[in-house]
């Protein structure tokens, strides 16, 4: 397993405030000492990142120390910011070199909470939606396609929404979890191996992302998948891991070559000196770029369960969904339930975010306490908006504004997009009539499903 | 006539956990042009309030807004003055003498490099950043007190003399009113 999450030994003051946002209580040691991640137990959150304030103080350890912690970290030599202990491994370096590489055709994604908060750290307001902007930052760095995670998003509600069909109707089993959130599917494998079997066998949107830039993308560009250069940019630390999963290489390379943070883009775009404010708003690349207000709810809680809802609904109905908000799912509470009518069937769902949250859960489905038919976990306090990737706030204080501030402007660009249902995503459509056939085809299963635990 | 005196921040080592919060909301409430996230932060954090360590105990440390304050008495450039309660530094007189920091028994006053937007300010005709004294001014141009708000652990508090006072002698009253009922 690559390493992910570290605790600096030198800065950890043993405060453990991380011990308390940790999902998994993988952080051990005495109060007062360093404290060490016991990877057995680390699902790669990140929270622990996003709370830690022990700072390297320049005053106190020096300008050398400051350097040489971001040698050490392969930051780039232009960062300016505080280091703290908590701190996730950076490929940025890595991404660097592909992109100076002319043998690689380079295609990146981004996932639809990172449009949310890039600009956090260009000084811009909490929440600010910025979209264009970054596609045009990716594409003055040089990625050779700025395709989109939110393309892949809608991907993956045509893959999910028709096997939570399929398992409804034809008696499969039941309830179906969302296998989206990494962090999630790591903890099942760890502590609930039972369960596996609830997982939906879809990859996330980020490893069918890179699955169709190496196949359909590939020949659309006259390639052989080996020259794709694949790149992520997420809000989360954990996506760091999945992408470097055994099972992730089903387009006949590992999918997703590197992945890195959402802060950590704003390293590069700095580095390079790219004025993040000044951008102009530019689309994405048709066709992997094309995406709808159903994808671009998938950085918050709920929102991939009320994407898939807004497509399921037509797929068991054969009718559009009535209404394609469904405020039952929306909302932050730890775990939610709703009861949908979805033609004759009453359709039990239930959301849950913040990893802790899942245990009663999954308790009460064993107990057959609670009778549901889906179930979205994200691990993340308030979904991948406040992922552990994400720009870290200074201020603890500041959390609550921030992670509505991202929430809601996911939930308003939803609104203003024109097309909101991913069965309705004209890139998706051209994707499976040229390449993929229909949902849930042989094709689809061997590029973009899994199984996990083995 | 009972004299108004200066409040002042004060930690509860029992409640501190060493997690330096309150250090980055001091410097993020000094340091004007960052925004809300680490990634808006170019210089170095530099706070006027200082994590200490001794064996199993921590706190920070910080000014007590003494009365007669060493600090101001000692200031040889005028530098420091007292204003609507709080010992303040003006740092553009600051020379830095370091009389402050060694008349200060609370080693509450630092020698902090100056930078501005970014910028490391140099001192005039020498090839070196200019440092001058700093030290917690509670929070002055702002409401409250940023490393208050920040502690998780509810380990700082701004304390009022005078109403600590009031307060002490309040229980202290009720407590021998109870006696006398023996």
């Amino acid at each position: 397993m690559i390493p992910v999450i570290a605790i600096d030994q030198e800065l950890c003051t043993g405060c453990q405030e991380c011990t308390k946002v940790c999902p998994v209580s993988a952080i051990e040691g005495e109060p007062g000492e360093p404290q060490k991640i016991n990877v057995d137990r680390c699902v790669m959150c990140g929270q622990c990142v996003q709370k830690c304030k022990a700072y390297l103080s320049v005053l106190e350890h020096g300008q050398e120390a400051y350097e040489k912690k971001k040698k050490e970290r392969k930051l780039p030599v232009t960062v300016k910011e505080p280091l703290f202990a908590a701190y996730n491994v950076c490929h940025l370096e890595e991404l660097k070199s592909a992109l100076e590489n002319p043998e690689l055709f380079t295609m990146v994604q981004a996932a639809p909470a990172v449009r949310v908060g890039i600009a956090e750290d260009f000084g811009m307001d909490l929440g600010t939606l910025a979209a264009g902007k970054m596609a045009a930052a990716l594409r003055r760095l040089g990625f050779d396609k700025v395709y989109d995670t939110n393309f892949a998003a809608d991907l993956t509600i045509m893959e999910e929404a028709s096997e939570l069909v399929h398992r409804v109707t034809d008696g499969g089993t039941l309830p179906m979890f969302t296998s989206c959130c990494p962090a999630w599917v790591t903890f099942l494998e760890k502590n609930y191996p039972e369960f596996l079997g609830n997982l939906s066998s879809c990859k996330s949107p980020q490893q069918m992302g890179g699955a169709v830039f190496k196949s359909y993308g590939a020949q659309l560009e006259k390639l052989e998948g080996s020259r794709v250069y694949s790149a992520s940019i997420m809000p989360c630390t954990c996506k760091e891991f999945e992408c470097s999963r055994k099972e992730m290489k089903d387009s006949g390379w590992q999918d997703v070559d590197v992945v890195i943070t959402t802060r950590e883009l704003a390293y590069l775009l700095k580095e390079k000196g790219i004025d993040f404010e000044e951008l102009p708003e530019e689309p994405f690349d048709m066709p992997l770029g094309d995406y709808t207000g159903a994808g671009a709810i998938f950085g918050a809680t709920g929102g991939v369960m009320e994407a898939a809802i807004r497509t399921g609904y037509q797929m068991i109905t054969g009718e559009e969904i009535p209404d394609v908000r469904v405020e039952e799912v929306r909302g932050t509470q730890g775990f939610r339930c709703a009861e949908l009518k979805v033609g004759n069937l009453i359709l039990k769902v239930g959301v849950v975010t913040g990893l802790k949250n899942v245990i009663p859960v999954l308790s009460d489905i064993e107990a057959g306490r609670l009778d549901i038919h889906f179930l979205e976990v994200m691990t993340c306090p308030q979904g991948c908006v406040s992922g552990g990737g994400q720009p870290k706030l200074l201020l603890d204080t500041k959390i609550p504004e921030a992670y509505a501030a991202r929430r809601s402007a996911l939930f308003e660009y939803d609104e203003e997009l024109p097309v909101r249902k991913s069965h309705e995503n004209p890139g998706v459509q051209q994707l499976y009539k040229e390449f993929l056939e229909k949902p849930n085809s042989s094709i689809t299963h061997h590029l973009l499903h899994t199984t996990y635990g083995d | 006539m009972m004299m108004d005196s200066s409040s002042f921040v004060a930690a509860d080592s029992s409640r501190c956990t060493g997690c330096r919060a309150c250090e980055v909301a001091c410097f993020a409430a000094h340091n004007g042009g960052l925004g809300y996230t680490v990634g808006t932060v170019g210089v170095p954090v530099t706070a006027r309030l200082y994590l200490t360590r001794v064996g199993n105990l921590c706190m920070p440390v910080q000014c007590r807004h003494c009365e007669n304050s060493p600090c101001l008495n000692s200031c040889t450039a005028g530098a420091i003055r007292r204003e609507e309660g709080s010992i303040v530094i003006e740092e553009a007189a600051c020379i830095g003498c370091k009389n402050c920091m060694m008349a200060c028994p609370f080693g509450a006053i630092e020698l902090v490099p100056v930078y501005r937007e970014g910028r490391r300010i140099m001192q005039q005709g020498g090839g070196e950043q200019r440092k001058t004294a700093h030290k917690c001014d509670l929070c002055i141009k702002n409401d409250g007190q940023a490393c208050i708000e920040a502690c998780p652990n509810q380990a700082l508090v701004l304390v009022n003399p005078k109403e600590d006072l009031k307060e002490k002698r309040r229980q202290a009253a009720m407590a021998l009113a109870l006696t006398k009922g023996v």
